[in-house]
């Protein structure tokens, strides 16, 4: 079991993921954008349109503005997600060491990223239940569910769980040079030794791993999505030929400047 | 019958369909046509390939809805209408689906499942409120779009949107009204604006060496005469070298509402050909939401060759020659409350919103905005004309039009019953005339151009 887990699945896991969501966008990429959707009032730059993506992309702004509940549950969730995987790549690569660079001693940086470590496993997880919550109690929502929806949310729980009772009960905790030394015996394809017996780990690993094969094919896609919907419908829009005069002044044969101001309309894309 | 089961608009019979070069598939194999269709259109549209693949069903879409917020029926929550689609794909083309069925959401295509495209397809609104809130801005409008393209393929299109059509092809104009028709009508406007003004106006049709072709929506030769004398006025007041073209008297394009290739390449091409014909410099589109969204975000990408002119709305005129001075108007002459119903297309997809009030403010003296305004309007709930005047279906759109009651009451413009409710658009409108009698509400519908006529100053007939 373990053998399987930690030695021949993560290759499985990886192939599957990558291929997976290369088929994916590969198929989004060749449909296309026919028509100029822009959602309206839309900026006329490209600066300005960057900042509408990055506040839609970045802080959830249209959720904001229109559910604040959701909206504190999700992007709250997504902060601690992205400081988790954050936390665990530098966790293997400096082994807990990485905030000497910005001038602590060694065993400050430990204590720190354990701090961090903990509360973002422990905001994850709260936020997660709030949005099974909200899954299970508004009437709306469950109208909308499918059984897929409520199995990420317990597999994502599931993950959460056993990554917090490592952290939080020291006997089954992984230490950081393990974790290391495991990476790179993975990447350099060297059989892996592992001698301790975790369970906690093992399981931990395995539904990560599996959540990674579900991944292309599952809704998590939506990562992908935020962007490409959000160019579609969030480009600048520049307005036909500003402030048009009267019929006289306004006669001309310039094509380029009429109906969409040349630079969005969609045949360029 | 499997038909009845759902809330449904009458549907166009054989020859009618065939009055739009399509031959009805027969029951037997609308499945097996369908899914062809589901898989083109959804490999064309990137927008519509999001919408099938990366939605999080996280139901905010719902209470943002009027559909949904109107009947409280699941499926016009807009994800769940969505799902008609989203269901057949994933269990015909996705392999989730093909693996887990049921558990990912797929389920097979069915011939009531077609069914109920066509039910839930026409009571949506193409509003674009659920693509404006969507923490993803996926955009509910392009699945009912492509579901109302595939149901068109399939021979299953309203009576209504079918009849247009058709108009359309033959006239050139959506009411079908034949050159004769439209000279009397705009010979007896002429006389109408004598009567209330004293100032001889002409409405020109075909009128050779204009400068400017004006579009007006075909409903306002019937339904909406205000708004066509308005604009008479407008022109007038400016001395305009203008006319209108009997070849292409309509302003609305209902291919963006159930046939986005044949029927609105062919209605583009209609009004660029005619414009070239005429040797117009400039085309002015008039007050019609969808169909101006067909002419400002649609025509680049329909039109066979280069746009020979500019192609402006009508409230890009008006608030140009406010802003210039040109045009002086008198507040008073309008003094009732007023408030303004923003469409969804100028809102959400033309960006016309500011323009709209820096025509009205000037033109009224008590101008009230209603919450939500701007994009973030409720749609008046006929929306893509779904207008159909059966039992069933009129019940269907007034409940659609609550969410915009409870909006005009708010504002408190109806307490002295004399309220003005402006919609610059005309299906807003003739979906307004009736809701504000059904929700009992002392307003009266206007167009916007009706309160410029009206308020210029000095006042015309002087």
């Amino acid at each position: 079991m373990e053998y399987l887990v930690f030695q021949i699945l993560p290759y499985i896991t990886i192939t599957i993921f990558v291929l997976g969501v290369m088929y994916r966008l590969g198929k989004w990429a060749s449909a296309r954008i026919v028509h100029n959707i822009v959602l309206t009032p839309a900026p006329d730059t490209v600066s300005g349109a960057a900042v509408n993506y990055v506040a839609e992309v970045g802080l959830f702004r249209s959720l904001f503005k229109g559910d604040k509940s959701l909206w504190a549950g999700a992007w709250l969730m997504h902060f601690a997600l992205l400081n988790i995987i954050g936390g665990h790549i530098v966790g293997f690569a400096f082994l807990g060491e990485q905030f000497k660079f910005i001038g602590t001693s060694p065993e400050l940086s430990k204590q720190l990223s354990d701090i961090l470590g903990t509360s973002m496993g422990i905001l994850i997880f709260v936020t997660l239940i709030y949005l099974l919550y909200r899954r299970l109690s508004i009437t709306e929502v469950k109208h909308v569910s499918n059984p897929a929806d409520y199995l990420l949310l317990f597999l994502l729980l599931s993950i959460v769980t056993a990554g917090n009772l490592m952290r939080l009960m020291p006997e089954y905790s992984i230490h950081y040079e393990t974790a290391q030394a495991y990476i790179i015996q993975l990447a350099t394809f060297q059989p892996v030794e592992l001698h301790q017996s975790n369970i906690l780990f093992t399981l931990h690993l395995l539904l990560v791993q599996l959540m990674l094969i579900v991944f292309p094919f599952s809704k998590l896609m939506h990562l992908f999505g935020m962007f490409a919907e959000r160019w579609i419908i969030n480009r600048p829009y520049v307005e036909p030929a500003p402030g048009l005069p009267g019929a006289k002044a306004g006669a001309t044969t310039n094509t380029a400047n009429v109906v969409s101001g040349g630079k969005t309309t969609s045949g360029g894309v | 019958m499997a038909e009845n089961k759902y809330k449904a608009p009458g549907k166009a019979n054989d020859s009618e369909m065939r009055a739009l070069f399509i031959d009805p598939v027969p029951d037997d194999r609308k499945v097996e046509e369908a899914l062809k269709h589901l898989k083109y259109l959804v490999e064309k549209y990137r927008p519509l390939m999001l919408a099938m693949e990366s939605c999080t069903k996280c139901g905010h879409c719902a209470e943002n809805c009027h559909t949904y917020l109107g009947t409280k029926d699941p499926n016009n929550i807009p994800t769940n209408r969505a799902d008609l689609f989203r269901k057949a794909w994933k269990a015909a083309y996705t392999v989730e689906g093909k693996l887990f069925g049921g558990l990912v959401g797929a389920e097979p295509l069915s011939l009531d499942t077609i069914n109920k495209m066509y039910s839930y397809f026409y009571q949506c609104n193409e509003c674009r409120r659920c693509a404006l809130v969507c923490p993803f801005g996926i955009d509910t409008c392009e699945v009912t779009f492509a579901g109302r393209q595939l149901l068109h393929w399939l021979g299953m299109v309203p009576k209504l949107q079918a009849s247009v059509g058709a108009a359309m092809y033959r006239t050139g104009n959506h009411t079908g009204l034949p050159k004769p028709g439209l000279v009397d009508t705009c010979e007896f406007l002429e006389e109408e604006i004598v009567d209330e003004t004293g100032v001889d106006i002409k409405i020109p049709v075909d009128k050779p060496e204009s400068d400017v072709l004006y579009i007006p929506s075909s409903a306002d030769f019937l339904l909406n005469p205000n708004t066509m004398m308005g604009a008479a006025k407008f022109f007038h007041y400016l001395g305009v070298n203008w006319t209108m073209s009997s070849e292409i008297a309509e302003a609305g394009n209902f291919g963006l509402l159930f046939d986005q290739r044949h029927t609105m390449r062919h209605n583009t091409m209609r009004l660029l050909n005619e414009a070239v014909k005429l040797g117009v410099k400039k085309i002015v589109w008039g007050e019609c939401g969808h169909g101006w969204r067909t002419g400002k975000m649609y025509v680049p990408s329909m039109a066979d060759r280069p746009i020979p002119v500019p192609i402006v709305h009508l409230h890009d005129e008006t608030s140009h020659y406010i802003r210039t001075g040109q045009l002086k108007l008198n507040p008073e002459a309008n003094n009732h409350p007023t408030t303004l119903h923003d469409p969804c297309n100028f809102g959400r997809a033309c960006n016309l919103s500011e323009k709209l009030r820096e025509v009205l403010t000037p033109c009224v003296s008590d101008f009230r905005e209603m919450t939500p305004n701007r994009e973030r309007n409720f749609c008046c709930g006929g929306g893509s004309a779904i207008l159909y005047d059966d039992p069933v279906m009129y019940d269907l759109r007034i409940k659609f039009s609550a969410k915009k009651a409870e909006q005009v009451r708010a504002t408190g413009i109806d307490q002295n019953g004399d309220g003005y409710l402006v919609a610059p658009c005309s299906i807003c409108k003739a979906q307004l005339y009736p809701m504000v009698e059904e929700h009992k509400l002392g307003v009266e519908v206007k167009g916007l151009i009706d309160l410029v006529g009206t308020a210029l100053y000095p006042p015309i007939n002087e």
